[in-house]
């Protein structure tokens, strides 16, 4: 499966793609909101030679688009220079067989970067490495810190519900407390693939 | 003899669309058991958690296990538990 301009036209724009949205909305705005550009990122997307086409796989369910399809969607309205279209990766898996995460699995979001030929300048899946491996140390050091908590390896039934809705609780501090360092990674990574576009 | 009363939790991730996945199970195991499960839980989670658990004994998890459990293999597992 290839993507030409027939099957890229197919796809909802950001805005429609927030319209037929059945869940999330909120959340999805609510991060739009806080994404800070930095005038260096945005002066470089705007310094494009041309707009880049941007395919999207999302879900409005996934964490992972809640937090980062937001990123592009403000990078796409305010540089101006990425025209991007969306498709649900439930209803569009011949695209989402062609990008699967380590070859296996249907990890969203999908962020791939086409110039106007349709040439592949990139691909981008799911979330930075970085923001994985930071996640990982700053969930370990709150097991550390709530012994209550018991062990991260343990399955999380074992703990009583009072217990795990602060675990629940302690981890969604901590991901709105890397939310900043993530979405600067996130624009870190996408202006490395978007700016392959040539002149 | 005092009637034992046991549990099924099934620990889903909230942010990987696997509700389905724990509804289907969910139904097969009330279909199956009957009252003979005093309870089936739901536990909506993350990072890409589906465990399950039967008195507290992990009969899968997508972690240790890898993918989904086939209800039929879980079914078995917990009918086993049952007649011990």
């Amino acid at each position: 499966m290839t993507i030409d301009r027939a099957r890229f036209d197919q796809g909802l724009t950001y805005e429609a793609y927030k319209d037929q949205m059945t869940r999330n909305r909120d959340r999805l705005e609510e991060n739009e909101q806080r994404v800070a550009l930095s005038k260096e990122d945005l002066a470089a997307f705007r310094a494009l030679p041309r707009a880049v086409k941007v395919v999207v796989l999302a879900e409005d369910w996934c964490g992972d688009v809640l937090a980062n399809l937001p990123v592009l969607g403000r990078l796409a309205k305010e540089s101006g220079k990425l025209d991007v279209r969306i498709f649900l990766r439930d209803q569009n898996d011949d695209i989402m067989q062609r990008y699967l995460n380590k070859g296996q699995f249907k990890s969203i979001p999908v962020f791939v970067f086409f110039d106007d030929d349709f040439r592949e300048l990139g691909h981008w899946i799911e979330r930075p490495a970085s923001v994985t491996e930071v996640r990982a140390k700053r969930r370990k050091d709150i097991f550390a810190a709530h012994p209550e908590f018991g062990s991260p390896d343990a399955p999380v039934d074992q703990l009583a519900e009072e217990i795990r809705v602060r675990l629940q609780a302690e981890l969604a501090k901590m991901r709105d407390e890397t939310a900043k360092f993530a979405n600067a990674e996130v624009i870190r990574e996408i202006r490395e693939i978007a700016t392959r576009v040539a002149a | 003899m005092t009637p034992v009363a046991h549990k099924v939790k099934i620990t889903y991730c909230a942010e990987c669309g696997y509700e389905p996945q724990t509804l289907d199970l969910a139904k097969a195991l009330m279909l199956e058991f009957g009252a003979r499960l005093s309870c089936i839980e739901l536990i909506p989670w993350e990072g890409g958690t589906f465990d399950v658990s039967f008195d507290g004994d992990l009969l899968h998890s997508m972690t240790r296990d890898g993918g989904f459990p086939k209800p039929d293999a879980i079914k078995e597992a917990v009918r086993a538990r049952l007649s011990a």
